[in-house]
C-alpha cells in the first residue's frame, strides 16, 4: 500500500466514523458495525505507517510535510488507533440503552479519535496544538452523556480547566515562534518540528526556558500532571467506559507527546538544568498526589483516574532521567495504555451489573463475573508493577536510568510512593474480587464476545513483560535517539 | 513613523489592558460583557494597526475577525444568553474588588519581570508592549479562579485568548495565518460547547454559582 493510502486510511477512517454515526439515524446495528471497521481500519493504517519506520522510512503526506510520521508518532499513532478500534468496538459501556446515546457516542468519539491522531503525526507545531485543543472540545461534549449533576459538574471542571491548560500552551508556542522569527527573521516553516530542532541551538535560553514553563504547565494539564489534575479524576469517573479508555489510555499520551517533542527541542536551546528539574518535580508531585488519594478510595474508576496520575507522572520523570529514563518512559506509555483503556473499559461492565461505582458494594465480583473480574485482576497486578506484566519491566527500567544518572535519593522515594500506591490497589482490588457474591445479581457474562478484545489487552501485557519485540524496540531506540540529541 | 508606531501600538494595548482590568472592578454580566466587546475592539484595531505599518496585510483579516467575532459575535451571543438564564440573584467573587485590583496590580508587574529578556532581544518597536499582552493573560487567569459566576469564567478565558492574540501580534507581527484561522475556529467551538455546558449546569443546578459545583471532592 502506498504512502498515502495509508494515511487516508488512518486518519480518513474515523473521520468517514463519525460522519456516517451522526448521518445514519436508522439501522443502529450497521452503522455500529462499520464505524468500528473503520476504526479498525485506522489502527491498520497505524501499523503499516509503522512497519515503514521500523524500515527506516519517514512517511510524510501533504503540502509542506504537513503530516509526518517519525518513530515517535508511529508509536503514539498506534496506541491510539488501537484503544480507538477497542471503544467503537465495544460501544459506550456502562450499561447504556439508549440508542440515541450509543449514536451520539461514535460519532464524537470518532472525531475525538481523529483529533488524536492529527495531533500526533502531523509535522506542525500549531496544528498539533489546534488538534490538541480540539480533543477537549470533542470529548467534553460526551462527558455528560447522561446528563446529571455530577457528570455536568465534572465537564464544566474539565473544558473550562482543559481549555485554559490549552490556551497556556499556545502562549509557551508564541513564545518559542516569536524567539525563532526573532534569531531567524518571520517564516511558516519554524511551525515544523524538523525546521525548529534545526535551529534550536541558535535560539536564545532565557525565552526558551520561558517557553518551556508555559507549554509544560498548559499540555501537562491535558496530561493530568499534578498540581494541574484536578479536573481528571472527575471526568474520568464521570465519563462513559470507554470515553474514560480512551482519555486515559490515549489523551494522557497525546498531551505528554506534546511535551515530550518540545522537550527535544528546548533541550537543545538550553544549556542547563531547568527543564529537566521541572519535568522531574511534576513527575514526583503527580506520584506523590496519586499514591495519596489511591488509599482509602472508595470509588473504583476514580481509582483507575488516580493510576493514571501516578503513571503520568512516572513517564514524566522519566523523561529527565537521561537516554534510559527516556526509553523506559516510553515503554512505560505503552504498558500503560494497554493495561488502562482495557481496565476501564472492564469497569463499564461492571458498572453496567453492579450500579454502582463505590467498591464496598461490589463484592464477589470473580464469582458474579468470572471473567471479567479475572482480567480486572489482572489488569490491576500489572498496573501496580507485578511480573510478568509489562509495567513491571518498564518501571524497573526506570528506576535503573534514576540510579544510573545519580538521583538515588529521589529514586528512593519514588520507590516508597510506588508501594504506598501498591498496597492501596491492591488492598481496594481484593475487596471487590471476594467476599460474599451479591444475591440481588445475577451471576454469569453477557456480551460474551466483548472479553475477547479485553483479553488480548492482557496478552499484548504479558507479551511486553516477557519480551522487547524487535520492532518496538527499533521504533523506541528513534525515540531516545531524536529526544537526546 | 517608527515612533508612532510603537506608540500607537503601547496604546491599543494599553487599552486592552485596562479593559481586563474591567473584569476584576466591575460588577455583574452585562458590565463585563461589554469590557470583553471593548477590549476586543482595541485588539482587533491594534492588530490592524500592526498590520499597516508593518505591511502585514493579513492582518487586515485577522482585525476584521477579530472584530466581527469577538467584538461583536460573541457579546450578542453572551447577551441574549444572561437575558434567557434570567437576572441570576448577585454572586460574590471569592476575592473582594479592592484585594482583586491589587493582585491585578501585581500581575502586571510579574509579567514585566518575566517577559524582560524577550523585550530586549526583540527589534521590532512594538516590543514594549509584549508584557501588557502578558499582564492580560495572567489578569485573565486570576479572574478565572477567583469569580464564582459561570460566565465570568467564561468571560475571562475569552480575554485569556485575546492577551494571547496581543503577545502574537506584538511579538511577531501575528503568526501564520493559516493558523491563526485554525485558533479561531477552535476558540469559537470551545467557545460554543462551553455555552452548551453552561446551559446544562443552569438546568440541573438552576444557578450558575461554581460553589455549588463540589459535590465531586475525593
Amino acid at each position: 500500500m502506498s504512502e498515502p493510502a495509508l494515511f487516508l486510511l488512518l486518519l480518513g477512517g474515523p473521520v468517514l466514523g463519525a460522519v456516517l454515526a451522526a448521518a445514519i439515524p436508522g439501522a443502529p446495528r450497521t452503522t455500529r458495525a462499520l464505524v468500528a471497521l473503520l476504526a479498525a481500519g485506522s489502527l491498520a493504517g497505524a501499523l503499516g505507517l509503522a512497519a515503514r519506520v521500523v524500515a527506516g522510512g519517514v512517511p510524510t503526506w501533504g503540502p509542506e510535510g504537513l503530516f509526518r510520521v517519525d518513530a515517535l508518532s508511529a508509536v503514539l499513532a498506534v496506541c491510539v488507533a488501537f484503544v480507538g478500534a477497542l471503544a467503537m468496538g465495544l460501544g459506550p459501556g456502562g450499561g447504556h440503552a439508549a440508542p440515541g446515546e450509543g449514536r451520539r457516542f461514535r460519532a464524537l468519539a470518532s472525531l475525538f479519535a481523529a483529533t488524536m491522531l492529527i495531533a500526533v503525526t502531523t509535522g506542525n507545531v500549531a496544528v498539533m496544538w489546534v488538534a490538541i485543543e480540539a480533543t477537549t472540545i470533542t470529548s467534553a461534549l460526551l462527558v455528560p452523556l447522561h446528563v446529571s449533576r455530577a457528570s455536568v459538574e465534572a465537564s464544566w471542571k474539565y473544558i473550562l480547566i482543559g481549555s485554559v491548560g490549552i490556551a497556556l500552551a499556545f502562549v509557551g508556542t508564541v513564545l518559542a515562534y516569536f524567539d525563532f522569527a526573532t534569531v531567524a527573521g518571520p517564516q511558516e516553516s519554524a511551525l515544523r518540528w524538523t525546521v525548529l530542532m534545526d535551529a534550536a541551538p541558535a535560539l536564545h535560553p532565557a525565552a526558551m526556558q520561558l517557553s518551556f514553563v508555559f507549554i509544560l504547565v498548559g499540555y501537562g494539564t491535558k496530561a493530568g500532571l499534578a498540581p494541574m489534575h484536578t479536573w481528571l479524576p472527575d471526568a474520568h469517573a464521570e465519563a462513559p467506559a470507554a470515553l474514560s479508555a480512551m482519555m486515559s489510555g490515549v489523551l494522557l499520551a497525546v498531551a505528554l507527546y506534546a511535551i515530550v517533542r518540545w522537550k527535544a527541542v528546548v533541550a537543545l536551546a538550553v544549556d542547563g538544568p531547568v527543564p529537566d528539574g521541572l519535568l522531574m518535580g511534576l513527575g514526583v508531585i503527580s506520584l506523590g498526589v496519586a499514591a495519596l488519594s489511591l488509599t482509602g478510595q472508595r470509588h473504583y474508576k476514580r481509582l483507575l483516574a488516580y493510576s493514571s496520575i501516578e503513571h503520568t507522572g512516572l513517564m514524566c520523570l522519566g523523561l529527565a532521567l537521561g537516554p534510559l529514563g527516556v526509553f523506559a518512559s516510553m515503554l512505560h506509555l505503552v504498558n500503560h495504555t494497554a493495561a488502562k483503556s482495557m481496565m476501564f473499559l472492564l469497569s463499564g461492565r461492571i458498572l453496567g451489573r453492579y450500579r454502582t461505582a463505590d467498591i464496598r458494594e461490589v463484592s464477589g465480583l470473580l464469582r458474579t463475573m468470572p471473567v471479567t473480574g479475572g482480567l480486572f485482576a489482572a489488569g490491576a497486578l500489572a498496573l501496580v508493577g507485578l511480573p510478568p506484566g509489562g509495567l513491571f519491566l518498564s518501571k524497573l527500567a526506570l528506576l535503573r536510568a534514576g540510579f544510573a544518572t545519580g538521583h538515588g535519593w529521589l529514586m528512593a522515594l519514588v520507590l516508597a510512593l510506588l508501594a504506598v500506591a501498591f498496597v492501596a490497589v491492591v488492598a481496594q482490588l481484593n475487596r471487590m474480587l471476594y467476599g460474599a457474591a451479591r444475591t440481588d445479581l445475577p451471576a454469569g457474562e453477557t456480551e460474551r464476545w466483548a472479553l475477547v478484545p479485553l483479553a488480548v489487552c492482557v496478552l499484548v501485557l504479558l507479551v511486553l513483560g516477557l519480551v522487547l519485540p524487535d520492532p518496538l524496540e527499533i521504533l523506541l531506540q528513534d525515540i531516545v535517539t531524536m529526544v537526546e540529541r | 513613523m517608527n515612533d508612532a508606531f510603537a506608540q500607537l501600538a503601547m496604546l491599543g494595548s494599553s487599552l486592552v489592558l485596562i479593559t481586563s482590568f474591567l473584569l476584576l472592578w466591575r460588577r455583574g454580566t452585562p458590565a463585563h460583557v461589554s469590557a470583553l466587546a471593548i477590549q476586543s475592539i482595541a485588539l482587533g484595531a491594534t492588530a490592524g494597526l500592526v498590520g499597516y505599518f508593518a505591511d502585514k496585510h493579513e492582518l487586515y483579516l485577522v482585525a476584521v475577525l477579530l472584530i466581527a467575532l469577538k467584538g461583536v459575535g460573541i457579546p450578542v451571543l453572551l447577551h441574549r444568553m444572561a437575558r434567557r438564564l434570567g437576572p441570576a440573584r448577585h454572586v460574590p467573587p471569592y476575592v473582594n474588588t479592592a484585594t482583586s485590583l491589587l493582585a491585578g496590580a501585581l500581575l502586571v508587574l510579574l509579567a514585566y519581570v518575566v517577559m524582560r529578556p524577550l523585550v530586549e532581544a526583540s527589534p521590532l518597536p512594538t516590543r514594549a508592549g509584549m508584557p501588557l499582552a502578558m499582564g492580560v493573560v495572567f489578569v485573565s487567569l486570576f479572574v478565572i479562579v477567583s469569580r464564582r459566576h459561570a460566565l465570568a469564567q467564561v468571560i475571562g478565558f475569552l480575554m485569556l485568548e485575546n492577551g494571547i492574540a496581543l503577545l502574537a501580534v506584538l511579538g511577531t507581527y501575528g503568526i501564520p495565518l493559516i493558523v491563526e484561522i485554525g485558533v479561531f475556529l477552535d476558540a469559537m467551538m470551545g467557545f460554543l460547547v462551553m455555552q452548551i455546558v453552561v446551559y446544562h449546569i443552569h438546568q440541573t443546578f438552576q444557578s450558575l454559582d461554581v460553589e455549588q459545583l463540589n459535590r465531586l471532592r475525593r
